[in-house]
């Protein structure tokens, strides 16, 4: 891309995040978060409300400046380059910001006047690709929700950044229509970087290439889904459904196999857990069989991002 | 300069079809129309045309159209979230708030020109004081970009437009009638200093009687000035709040 040659020096990461903090007044909303995205990544900022998400992209937007650390964006800082960040960012807030007098056409056509487009016909073309071309004379006042999110995608666009900066793009718009923003974010990791923000847990698994959870300001996990789940998954998970004899029996034969951590009762089978090096499969299906209980069932429970997350969060809340 | 040409752009567009700034205009048409007529009829039997009769009635007109005009301009951004966009591209913050007060003005302006047509048609009835009218005109163009400005210092402080619309105003007119505060005060110093800081101090009696002084043009623009130094603070604001 055209935005590297500017640089001498080589560099792949779009966004260098160094302990980068908020503060207001003593409540402190994004705590020396540090992290990086390269070219082309599609990076999760996951998190629940107020977790510091909004903040973080406002200081990335070079909308606010931080208290402390600094952050660069296409290689260049946010406070000692402002307007070479914001020529490089293209930014979708939560709140869809428009005009509503203004028609789609003249709305894209102003933000892409502002950061500098000269060739009218990117207008055209990123109408084409948010499939709002044939609304171009539409007020804005006069468009759906789903529609207006795709006006709001089209305005982060149009000048054609190298990073784009999501904030809940897929918040408040209907189930085919959060399909439809995914599939157009999973396409923008192709030729941009996208930093995207969410609180929902599995589009941040279906879409990203790396996740970094954050809570209360501070990053709390970071890496790529599957890797989230391999550094915070004890052990292994295990669902097994025994028939045959009383569930208190089969409770105490799963405790007494070596190996095996914790034993719950689960709808009508039982969840097993154990260490993390140890297969415990075998020991199980052995030990049922020569009692002479059915093993009806035995599957891995692969533990989801929800799960870690809840499991981190959780243990953030109770210190 | 060009995000300020864009931004300016946008604003009088955005004059030129918001029914609100129809409704000002043909207020101050039709007022200025009427008394146009009166005063010519007037003039008839007793008097010469008064040239300065549509800049006079600005003079108090202006402190009610401009919170109309000027309301909107940055509380509705605010509002609208579309701040936040304009703040995270690549103008600067003076550049917003220049470009839509040059936008105000120059929509201000247009309907001032209109009225200007007044002259035109005393020009094939007699033969007006058209260096009066002239100074009339350039005092009452430079008071209302004066009060334009001070609009926009509470639009910016304000999400909401009737919010921003009445500090306007209440500010306006209290800068207004301070010239006529003047009037009843014992002190002569102090009363010539009351009406030094007042709009209409610097036009009743200068420009309103054809009269162009450097120090009343120097007076507006430093209002204009102060003032938008001001709405650009409050702006830059946003990003620390």
């Amino acid at each position: 891309m055209h935005y590297e040659a500017e640089h001498t020096g080589s560099f792949t990461d779009m966004i260098e995040i160094e302990k980068l903090t908020k503060r207001y007044g003593q409540h402190v909303a994004v705590d020396h978060i540090s992290f990086k995205a390269k070219q082309g990544e599609i990076v999760g900022l996951l998190g629940p409300n107020g977790a510091g998400k909004t903040t973080t992209m406002r200081m990335l937007t070079t909308f606010m400046p931080p208290s402390e650390g600094t952050a660069k964006v296409a290689g260049f800082d946010i406070q000692q380059d402002s307007f070479e960040v914001r020529k490089r960012v293209g930014y979708l807030p939560e709140r869809i910001p428009i005009y509503p007098d203004m028609t789609v056409w003249g709305y894209i056509a102003f933000w892409a006047q502002l950061r500098g487009v000269k060739n009218m016909k990117q207008v055209d073309a990123i109408l084409d690709r948010v499939q709002l071309l044939d609304r171009r004379k539409t007020l804005l006042r006069n468009l759906s929700k789903g529609m207006r999110q795709r006006l709001g995608l089209a305005q982060a666009l149009v000048h054609d950044p190298p990073v784009v900066i999501l904030d809940e793009p897929t918040i408040g718009i209907d189930p085919q229509q959060v399909i439809e923003v995914r599939d157009a974010v999973r396409q923008l990791g192709e030729k941009h970087t996208v930093l995207f923000s969410t609180h929902i847990l599995s589009e941040a698994e279906q879409v990203c290439d790396r996740v970094v959870i954050i809570n209360r300001g501070r990053i709390v996990a970071q890496g790529t889904p599957a890797t989230l789940r391999a550094q915070l998954q004890p052990g292994a998970h295990l669902f097994v459904q025994i028939s045959g004899t009383s569930a208190e029996t089969i409770l105490k034969l799963l405790r007494g196999i070596p190996g095996v951590s914790d034993v719950q009762p689960n709808g009508n089978g039982f969840s097993v857990r154990s260490g993390a090096k140890q297969d415990v499969r075998a020991e199980i299906s052995g030990r049922v069989a020569s009692a002479g209980y059915a093993l009806l069932e035995m599957r891995p429970v692969a533990m989801t991002l929800e799960d870690i997350f809840l499991d981190i969060v959780g243990r953030e809340a109770t210190p | 300069m060009s995000g300020t040409w864009y931004i300016f752009r946008r604003e009088v567009i955005q004059y030129l079809t918001s029914p609100l700034a129809y409704t000002v205009a043909f207020a101050i048409l039709v007022i200025t129309g009427f008394l146009f007529v009166g005063d010519l009829t007037t003039a008839l039997t007793t008097r010469p045309v008064n040239a300065a009769v549509v800049p006079s009635f600005l003079a108090f007109g202006m402190v009610v159209f401009a919170p109309i005009l000027t309301m909107r301009l940055l509380a509705e951004e605010s509002r609208e979230g579309t701040l936040e966009l304009l703040l995270t591209a690549p103008i600067s913050d003076t550049q917003i708030v220049l470009g839509k007060f040059l936008g105000a003005w120059f929509y201000y302006t247009i309907v001032l020109m209109i009225t200007f047509s007044y002259q035109i048609i005393l020009l094939t009835i007699t033969r007006p004081d058209l260096g009066h009218a002239i100074s009339a005109y350039l005092g009452i163009w430079l008071y209302g970009g004066a009060t334009l400005a001070v609009g926009m210092i509470f639009s910016a402080l304000s999400e909401n437009q009737i919010v921003a619309a009445f500090l306007t105003f209440a500010t306006l007119l209290l800068l207004w009638f301070a010239e006529y505060a003047a009037q009843i005060v014992g002190t002569v110093e102090l009363a010539q200093i009351i009406r030094q800081l007042t709009l209409g101090g610097h036009f009743s009696s200068s420009f309103g009687v054809g009269i162009v002084r450097l120090e009343d043009i120097v007076y507006y623009a430093g209002i204009m000035v102060v003032a938008l130094f001001i709405a650009i603070r409050m702006v830059e604001s946003q990003r620390w709040r």
